[in-house]
């Protein structure tokens, strides 16, 4: 292992430190720093909340802020916060018209944000909730229920937050989650493991020439495991998957994400939108929104994956909404 | 006792207090065959502050708010999914005996039913699958059955602490299905379930508290 750590223990603690110092726009609740609110709250607007493990910075506190989300929890490297740091963060935000839980598919954080959501009901605090399972790779069509949330749950969280930042009620902002939700899909392709701080050593080993498909944001194993392809030929695997999941039409627009897994240069990632670009073209998609860069990471794991959100009119209009928080910037065309 | 009345809820959570304090060890030990170990320290944390929670407030607040006082106490105190779902039946059986001012068989069977069905939903749990619902739904049918039958409170709750010590004995045959003990599968076979063990003691000791 090599990190910059001082105690492995503090990892998560010494990491919220110095986002707390770094962008004084957040600021936390409870007397405890996993717990982040906004410090910039709008009166009577729906709140959002998300959280989950730490180690996949930006996901999930990065998106705290305007136009996103108003709150998130984080637990330890890859562990669920409690009930109680949700249920702080849901209190905190409140401003009387309800809060939007948005989280992965994971049964730790469903319990806790399901307790989470029952001591905000015994307070008077309406909670509904969106549970992101955009990861094609993680369980076949018809079983959508136990797929995972990995990083398309940012395209829910974008258009969810510019719904509540239009001042929509807590019910449109569920229907427009839950739209965005379903109509996300991703594909995922790792090349090398996480290393988790507290253990030291690599998650899982992967052979020096080989490629790990499908493979989860925590090291969950993947659809194939096989000698690493050109960019090109995982592209084209991985968007065939994609593809057949959803209706695409010619003229459709989409959005697309793609997100480098935290041990992925820049430069990859471009050569890897290069051949989703062309795939596009080829069946008349417009890739109408990119983004491309690191949104949600797994420590060091090098890989990358593509999220495509079919757009409607109003995702369109969402999706391209402004948004301002200390690690995602996103301005009016 | 025919009833169980406020002050006789926060006596009661004292006596579960005391007994996951003494069970701590065991419950420990039983917990690491197949889980992380972590039950014995969740159940006496969880009881120890729900305990003090209702004591502090006080017979005052009634039954249900009591209740509801220790649920909410022990989601804060215990982040593990045991703690969670042991708080979610109380949160539960809080709601289902909303406006009782003493709890009778007919509030005790609704209070099991509800405390069940709240850790059954919470914990994606069916009868079978190895938890503490293989021990809670019989004994809340039991309770059901006293009930309809108009047993008193000390006799059918002694009914329902002996249901659910047999069921107890038959999740040695299950594998379990959930939670960290579902990777270890067939090697929970011959195992009696930790958490349906805490649902016996539970159990065992309202009946003992009623019958005293």
């Amino acid at each position: 292992m090599k990190k910059f750590l001082n105690d492995p223990v503090n990892f998560v603690d010494e990491m919220l430190e110095g986002i707390y110092r770094a962008h004084p726009q957040v600021t936390f609740v409870a007397e405890d720093k996993r717990c982040m609110v906004t410090a910039n709250p709008k009166t009577g607007k729906v709140g959002i909340a998300t959280g989950g493990g730490s180690g996949h910075l930006p996901l999930f506190l990065g998106y705290v802020g305007d136009g996103m989300l108003d709150g998130a929890a984080v637990g330890g490297v890859f562990q669920s916060p409690s009930s109680e740091q949700m249920y702080q963060v849901t209190k905190a935000i409140d401003q009387g018209a309800g809060v939007l839980y948005i989280y992965g598919n994971y049964s730790g954080d469903i319990i806790n944000f399901d307790m989470a959501a029952e001591l905000a009901d015994l307070d008077g605090i309406e909670v509904k909730q969106c549970v992101g399972n955009d990861d094609v790779a993680s369980s076949k069509v018809g079983e959508e229920h136990k797929r995972r949330g990995v990083a398309g749950i940012y395209f829910v969280y974008k258009t969810a937050g510019a719904a509540a930042a239009e001042g929509l009620s807590l019910d449109e902002v569920h229907r427009v989650a839950e739209k965005a939700r379903l109509r996300t899909r991703t594909m995922g392709v790792a090349l090398s493991s996480c290393v988790v701080p507290e253990i030291g050593h690599a998650t899982f080993s992967i052979g020096e020439d080989e490629m790990e498909i499908g493979m989860g944001i925590h090291g969950e194993p993947g659809i194939s495991r096989k000698k690493l392809g050109t960019a090109d030929a995982v592209i084209d695997e991985m968007m065939e998957r994609i593809f057949v999941e959803q209706d695409y039409k010619s003229g459709d627009e989409v959005a697309v994400l793609i997100n480098g897994l935290g041990g992925t240069p820049l430069e990859e990632l471009y050569i890897l939108f290069r051949r989703v670009a062309q795939l596009l073209e080829g069946r008349g998609i417009i890739a109408k929104h990119v983004w491309v860069g690191e949104f949600a990471t797994s420590m060091e794991m090098a890989g990358a994956s593509v999220s495509i959100l079919h757009l409607d009119a109003e995702l369109d209009r969402l999706v391209a909404a402004p948004a301002n928080t200390p690690f995602f910037k996103h301005f009016s065309a | 006792m025919d009833a169980i009345k406020a002050s006789d809820l926060i006596d009661l959570f004292d006596a579960w207090r005391q007994l996951f304090a003494e069970q701590r060890e065991f419950l420990i030990a039983l917990d690491g065959k197949v889980g992380d170990s972590d039950l014995g320290i969740t159940m006496s944390k969880s009881f120890a502050a729900a305990a003090e929670a209702v004591a502090a407030e006080g017979e005052a607040a009634g039954i249900a708010k009591l209740l509801r006082t220790a649920g909410a106490t022990m989601a804060r105190t215990a982040p593990s999914t045991m703690g969670t779902l042991t708080a979610t039946g109380f949160l539960r059986a809080s709601k289902a005996v909303d406006t009782a001012t003493s709890l009778g068989t007919a509030e005790m069977a609704a209070f099991w039913a509800a405390y069940r069905n709240g850790i059954a939903e919470r914990g994606k749990a069916k009868v079978g699958d190895k938890t503490i619902v293989d021990v809670l739904d019989p004994a809340a049918r039991m309770l059901e059955e006293q009930a309809a039958a108009g047993a008193s409170l000390p006799v059918a709750l002694a009914a329902a602490a002996a249901t659910a010590e047999e069921a107890l004995e038959k999740t040695k045959t299950m594998v379990a299905q959930h939670g960290k003990a579902a990777a270890f599968q067939e090697k929970t076979i011959g195992l009696q379930d930790a958490g349906a063990t805490v649902g016996v003691l539970l159990l065992k000791k309202l009946s003992d508290f009623a019958s005293a």
